[in-house]
């Protein structure tokens, strides 16, 4: 290829969970918008960030990820009245757990994204994908 | 499994930035992949024709596409595949438009991005059900909870349409608070004149015979939901046979005893048996067995005696629980005024010839207490009359919003005074002035334009004060500027904000539907979907959901008549979007966690079985339940935790 690329620099893989009215749609609006940001996170679409199924951030740990995040519509905004607000609460739970495998916090974020919020979409990936790099690649089980 | 993967170059929009040749080297690498097929559009014409009749060749089990956002074509495709005869949600679609190529500069980047989140919707897609929307059988019928202007506009034009209603009526009469006004803003029209050939057509018009009116009822229990609402209805005993009595008032002057008129703001007495006032429909009286003497034990039959027909009075008529089966619920029960008596420094209640705008309409209109005649005042009148606008609106300790109908109703009174006694100084206290519309300013601009008319705006209501002085009402107040000054009048009518009715509260919680932060029923969204409650099947017209004047209840419940005729077809069977939760009763260990965490109250629990059951009508397909389900027991349709577990995987590695 002809780009140059830094072989040393880490780059993470990170998985994002969006919501179809929301934060999909923001993603969505960074594109019209043609917004650059960095390759490093893979969206999942999921209904609303109630569907968020803790286990699904412990398969993306499991599966190489280096770190996760979900993003849900405001508060009071959520398609669903209040999914976004179980989303929340799960992720505070997340966070206990992962921390007992050693998982450090910001590994997993949550953030409020609209669907007319490309640029503050572009700026949140953006910020969690320089937070990962900064902690370096995730080890688990010593791997 | 045989899955065809088709890679939409989107003109160059995706193929200049992503590499296709790359992409279908990786992806043509997977077990399951049989072919991968570049196109220029896929959702051009051209492009449409190409993938049905590809698919109809090709016979894939399993379709992936990579294009543009699902939230853009997946629609479009999804009715391609059942045209070629593939079940739409057999596929799956991969943004590689506004998630990869738009935002990656880098194209080896972008290829490798694109080419992991087919690896994603392949892994996903093999899992993927078949699904098909469930139908139902509905009831057309409609509940309409409320007869004033709003659910009179919704049952008149659904019978019209020919669909059945159930009217629902608390009060004795119909036709809400307008009925009860002398004059309608702006056009100064007369409230009955203007709603009495609604009302008749409700009573007696060419559909009429489709609208059972319940007078006196009230709903108590609501069971079910959109398309097959079980109802019940609770109706007080009239004790007068609307099929006998002529309405002829014959009945009324023997009776002996009386009690306060609500239905005049108490500012006049009723009969134990009478009518709600002169004029009002439907036309026969009623007894309140609250004041007539037969239910103290004594066996007064002065009414019945005085009656011209046999048989319309029935003393032994009886409550009633009547039972109704409906596909929707349109709930327009109305509003009313914030109590003034809130506002202790007004006085009112305390000082005589202190009225609400409402009491004053009672006051002003000929079928009224006084039969439109302001008395105790000469011949000329009162020298002076303060209306003091925003009696509580956009005040942080009151009301913080502003109804936006009291200021055209001050100018209606303004008109209305000036015509009925020339020599009436009139002097409007307000806070702001509120007259949107192409309309409403012309009252107002006749109170601009009235010499014997003067505006003052005062700062802050709570520091009014009205008094006595000289056996006139002396109302202390200040300027912004925060000097104090002082007017005197003869009468004040304050006019204070709409607020929900005191019985919503409780509709609310029968109907399961819920309130917003003021206490009005919520609308499903406040811009897009202001007819709609949280609740599917439930329709919120009129000042039920909002503050609002005759004009815009008489048009949310024609919207809320439209939503259900298209809706809710009659003859048709509804269909249920595949995309919802189901529980597996065999895993299901009763915990109902699941009840506590639906938005929708879409989940039922069974307490023999002790096992949840997901209502297919009410479930959105939010999933939130299957993400909280301990025992994994409830599958969310398309985003099943298989599929997404196979999604996470195959795109990460």
């Amino acid at each position: 290829m002809n780009t140059k690329r830094n072989e040393n620099e880490f780059e993470p893989k990170i998985l994002g969970f969006l919501c179809n009215w929301c934060s999909y749609a923001a993603a969505d609006k960074a594109g019209t918008m043609q917004k650059p940001y960095p390759a490093n996170v893979h969206f999942i679409r999921v209904m609303c960030s109630g569907r968020v199924d803790p286990q699904f951030v412990l398969k993306a740990y499991e599966e190489g990820a280096d770190g996760v995040i979900i993003l849900a519509c405001h508060p009071g905004d959520c398609h669903y009245k209040e999914g976004n607000l179980k989303a929340v609460g799960r992720h505070n739970m997340l966070l206990r757990l992962l921390k007992q495998f050693g998982i450090e916090e910001e590994r997993c974020r949550f953030d409020y994204v609209s669907a007319s919020e490309g640029g503050k979409f572009v700026s949140v990936i953006t910020d969690m994908v320089g937070t990962v790099k900064e902690l370096g690649p995730l080890c688990l089980n010593g791997k | 499994m045989k899955i065809g993967v088709y890679f939409c170059k989107c003109g160059t929009n995706i193929s200049d930035r992503i590499d296709p040749q790359k992409v279908m080297e990786e992806i043509t690498k997977l077990k399951d992949v049989a072919y991968f097929e570049t196109v220029d559009f896929l959702c051009a014409e051209e492009g449409k024709e190409f993938l049905e009749k590809d698919l109809k060749k090709k016979k894939p089990m399993r379709v992936v596409l990579g294009a543009c956002s699902p939230r853009d074509h997946e629609k479009t495709f999804m009715n391609v595949l059942s045209k070629a005869a593939i079940n739409p949600y057999l596929m799956q679609m991969v943004n590689i438009r506004e998630h990869v190529a738009w935002v990656i500069s880098d194209i080896c980047k972008a290829s490798d991005k694109a080419s992991a989140y087919l690896k994603g919707a392949v892994a996903r897609v093999q899992l993927h059900e078949p699904l098909k929307p469930e139908e139902l059988n509905v009831c057309p019928d409609v509940l309409v909870i409320g007869a004033g202007p709003a659910g009179l506009k919704a049952s008149l034009s659904l019978t019209e349409a020919g669909r059945k209603v159930v009217l629902v009526e608390k009060n004795p009469v119909i036709g809400g608070m307008p009925v009860r006004y002398e004059e309608i803003f702006p056009n100064m029209e007369c409230g009955p004149c203007m709603l009495e050939p609604m009302l008749g057509d409700v009573l007696h018009g060419d559909n009429s015979e489709n609208i059972e009116l319940l007078t006196l009822s009230e709903v108590v229990e609501v069971a079910g939901y959109l398309g097959n609402f079980i109802v019940k209805i609770k109706q007080l005993p009239r004790y007068v046979n609307p099929k006998k009595c002529i309405g002829c008032r014959e009945c009324i002057e023997p009776c002996p005893v009386s009690a306060k008129n609500e239905f005049n703001c108490s500012l006049d007495e009723r009969k134990a048996i009478s009518f709600a006032f002169s004029g009002g429909l439907p036309n026969f009286p009623f007894i309140d067995d609250k004041v007539c003497i037969r239910t103290k034990g004594e066996n007064c039959r002065l009414c019945e005696d005085a009656c011209i027909v046999d048989d319309a009075i029935i003393f032994d008529d009886k409550e009633k629980v009547i039972e109704k089966n409906v596909g929707a619920i349109i709930v327009a029960v109305g509003a009313e005024l914030y109590d003034c008596s809130n506002l202790t420094n007004l006085g009112y209640g305390k000082l005589p010839n202190i009225y609400t705008s409402l009491e004053f309409e009672r006051i002003i209109a000929s079928n009224g207490p006084t039969e439109g005649e302001i008395q105790g005042f000469g011949k000329k009148g009162p020298r002076s009359i303060a209306i003091i606008h925003c009696a509580g609106s956009l005040d942080k300790n009151h009301i913080k919003y502003c109804s936006g109908t009291c200021c055209q109703s001050a100018f209606k009174f303004n008109q209305f005074i000036s015509k009925k006694l020339p020599n009436t100084k009139i002097f409007h206290f307000f806070k702001e002035i509120s007259v949107p519309g192409k309309e409403t300013f012309q009252l107002y601009n006749k109170a601009l334009n009235n010499p014997d008319s003067m505006f003052i705006r005062y700062r802050n209501i709570n520091e009014i004060d009205v008094s006595i002085e000289n056996g006139r009402l002396a109302i202390h107040y200040s300027f912004s500027s925060g000097k104090r000054c002082k007017s005197t009048a003869d009468m004040i009518i304050l006019c204070p904000p709409v607020i929900p009715s005191s019985d919503t509260a409780e509709l609310g919680s029968i109907l399961e539907i819920p309130a917003d932060r003021y206490g009005f029923f919520e609308e499903l969204h406040n811009r897009v979907d202001s007819i709609q409650s949280k609740l599917k099947g439930v329709y919120l017209t009129g000042s039920c959901q909002s503050p609002m004047d005759i004009q815009n209840a008489m048009n949310q419940g024609l919207a809320a008549s439209g939503y259900i005729l298209s809706g809710l077809p009659e003859g048709k069977k509804l269909e249920i979007e595949p995309i919802i939760a189901s529980v597996d009763e065999e895993r299901c260990s009763g915990c109902r966690v699941c009840n506590l965490v639906c938005p929708y109250k879409a989940i039922d629990f069974d307490e023999e079985k002790a096992k949840a059951t997901t209502n297919s009508v009410l479930c959105q397909g939010c999933g939130t339940c299957v993400a909280a389900c301990p025992a994994g027991a409830i599958k969310g349709n398309h985003f099943t935790v298989e599929e997404l577990l196979a999604e996470i995987q195959g795109v990460l590695t």
